[in-house]
């Protein structure tokens, strides 16, 4: 129970999002003067009256994607709409507090708040795959294939949804274009593949100079870790290298 | 591997338990991006310049001063970390200082740099740093004494509880099948300290103490949902009684 | 298929829903002094005017009665320390109206911190007290763990 206990979130709201809370007493003080109706929902993009200025606002961790499996839609619906408003709350803060030049408190809120979101669109997702699968044996996802694209390298191609099919769709066929042979593509991917075959050499290399420098600092290391951390370097070979051994001859 | 990501591994679990961050949050105020591709056609889709070498030190990644460290154009020599296989220092440890002044003097472990195989001892292996001098008002400053960090693999040791003396340990799984750290010298189970989990948030999670905008337990915890043929929008649209019998026409994907 | 999309419409088609919008909106203060029941939002560059207006009536329960929108282009500049050229991303604003008879003045949000001299002596010496009362405390006992304290 107790990490479930401290949660980001007004899940508590949840009966009373519909009818819009109006909980903010503050600015009836400064406002019953004034004969005109205040308007309290602009301030839900405001945080409450208590942090502003404040140096830290506790918050606890963000919903994780095993405790949304247990709500009903409809609580994960409305959720989603307070996780919104929080979100734009905290994005008005930090605006104004980057224009004001000041500090903006916790801003790792907006991180919770984000992937709680993420989480929230996953398990949704989950869900309809499920009932798919079920209904049709595909998954409903948006289908795709991987393409070699103009310039002769490989992409997975998302298709999309089209009220015409492909052989009268002129402009999908003028936008579309894939690979087809050419000299100067396939001279371009020879030197691309000599440009990745050599870029995974200079790693190599600098994995091994690595694994030197530390061969060379700490002989007593665990070679297990060693080995763990680069498991493509050849340590053995690292070991023989003249820039591995000490000022001394070796016996 | 994405370049952030391996940066990305090198902050240690226990590095940042303390202080409670979502990683999320810790590679955002880490990572400095020069140029990121627009999306389209491109001849390196999702590419990103972005700075790949960081210094670590005593300041955690989300700090001003780390920023500070890793200015842009800022370089510092290259450090070398030894590997080690498991980390077995955690904040509230007994342990003993084996280098320096302080050598042979038992402390508790404060801090835990895992990028830097580093643990501060409170108050032990101490420098004096002055902090405010003026030479123009005469003012010699104040003197304040700093812990300064000690390497886990050959300056500080773990203290076996049966003898207090220093240890080296190993992992061992006891009969319930929980891992444990042994030493080695007598057999003895290092108990892990109740201070390893404490956060700024909380000292231990049953502590824990709600802010306004937490969800009680009890609410996340209730389970609602009720397994039903349809999906999230057929659900909903059920439940807002919004009826839709419009079929859709031919579409066409490709 | 991920919430995020949108199938076509097509005529005779079921009607278009979206139960998970993803667009964000914040408040911002005017630049320019605007009459009372003008508010300024910065938003997502996909919001039209009329997911502006839908988005503030069902979400946030507040009426509108107008909506324009401009597109403000992101600064171009020099980055400080390599001097290649960068340019912002361009914002979209939003200028709503509200009914005659409603008002909404952006609250300050961040309170003057008071610059008096006072104050500032007073700090001064509260850390110069703390200082003193830290090193009459360990005054005899140079060199000793923090923790070794009753």
């Amino acid at each position: 129970m107790g990490p479930l206990s401290k949660l980001v979130n007004l899940y508590r709201l949840l009966s009373n999002v519909n009818n819009q809370t109006k909980h903010l007493p503050f600015t009836t003080i400064a406002r019953n003067v004034s004969t005109t109706k205040p308007n309290y929902d602009l301030m839900e993009f405001f945080d409450d009256p208590k942090n502003w200025g404040s140096n830290e606002v506790k918050s606890g961790r963000s919903w994780q994607k095993d405790e949304m499996r247990l709500k009903s839609n409809e609580d994960l619906h409305k959720l989603w709409y307070i996780l919104l408003k929080e979100r734009n709350m905290l994005l008005t803060m930090e605006e104004e507090a980057k224009n004001e030049t000041m500090l903006f408190p916790s801003p790792e809120r907006l991180d919770k708040v984000e992937e709680s979101m993420e989480n929230l669109e996953a398990v949704v997702r989950e869900r309809n795959k499920a009932y798919y699968e079920l209904e049709t044996g595909e998954t409903g996802e948006r289908p795709g294939r991987v393409e070699t694209g103009p310039f002769g390298l490989k992409f997975y191609y998302k298709m999309r949804e089209y009220k015409v099919p492909k052989h009268m769709n002129k402009k999908w066929q003028e936008t579309h274009q894939f690979y087809k042979h050419d000299k100067d593509v396939e001279a371009f991917l020879l030197k691309y593949g000599e440009k990745k075959f050599l870029s995974k050499r200079r790693q190599y290399k600098r994995d091994f100079n690595h694994v030197i420098g530390l061969l060379k600092r700490f002989p007593n290391m665990d070679m297990e870790a060693l080995k763990q951390q680069y498991p493509d370097v050849d340590i053995e070979k690292a070991k023989n290298n003249h820039k591995c051994r000490g000022h001394f001859v070796p016996k | 591997m994405r370049i952030s990501n391996i940066l990305f591994s090198r902050i240690g679990k226990w590095s940042k338990q303390y202080a409670n961050l979502p990683d999320r949050y810790i590679k955002r105020s880490m990572e400095q991006v020069y140029w990121r591709n627009p999306k389209g056609i491109n001849y390196r889709a999702n590419a990103v310049i972005q700075r790949k070498k960081f210094y670590f030190s005593v300041h955690r990644p989300w700090t001003a001063e780390f920023r500070n460290d890793n200015a842009p154009g800022v370089y510092r020599p290259k450090v070398f970390v030894e590997p080690v296989k498991e980390w077995n220092f955690f904040c509230g440890d007994r342990v003993e200082v084996l280098v320096g002044k302080d050598k042979g003097k038992q402390g508790i472990v404060k801090h835990i740099f895992e990028e830097r195989n580093w643990v501060i001892v409170d108050g032990l292996n101490c420098k004096l740093k002055q902090m405010g001098a003026d030479k123009k008002r005469e003012f010699e400053g104040i003197w304040m004494q700093e812990e300064q960090p000690l390497l886990i693999t050959n300056e500080v040791a773990l203290v076996d509880p049966s003898d207090l003396a220093p240890t080296t340990v190993e992992w061992r799984l006891t009969e319930a099948g929980e891992r444990v750290r042994v030493s080695i010298r007598t057999g003895r189970i290092i108990p892990m300290p109740a201070t390893a989990s404490q956060t700024i948030d909380y000292k231990s999670k049953s502590t824990y103490k709600e802010q306004p905008k937490d969800t009680e337990g009890s609410v996340v915890t209730e389970v609602t949902f009720k397994p039903k043929l349809c999906t999230f929008e057929m659900d909903l649209m059920d439940k807002m009684g919004i009826k839709e019998d419009r079929i859709p026409p031919k579409s066409y994907w490709y | 298929m991920s919430s995020r999309w949108y199938p076509i419409y097509q005529k005779g088609g079921p009607q278009l829903r979206v139960f998970l919008p993803n667009f964000w909106m914040k408040l911002v203060k005017p630049k320019h002094e605007q009459p009372p029941n003008i508010v300024q939002f910065a938003c997502s560059m996909e919001m039209t005017k009329y997911d502006i207006k839908n988005y503030l009536e069902k979400i946030y329960n507040v009426s509108v009665v107008e909506v324009r929108t401009r597109i403000a282009l992101g600064k171009t500049r020099r980055d400080p320390g390599l001097g290649y050229i960068v340019k912002d991303d361009d914002t979209k604003y939003a200028y709503v109206t509200l009914p005659k008879e409603e008002k909404f003045e952006f609250p300050t949000l961040f309170p003057k911190v008071s610059t008096d001299l006072e104050d500032y002596e007073k700090t001064i010496k509260q850390s110069k007290d703390g200082f003193k009362a830290y090193v009459d405390r360990n005054k005899n006992r140079p060199g000793m763990p923090g923790w070794f304290t009753i």
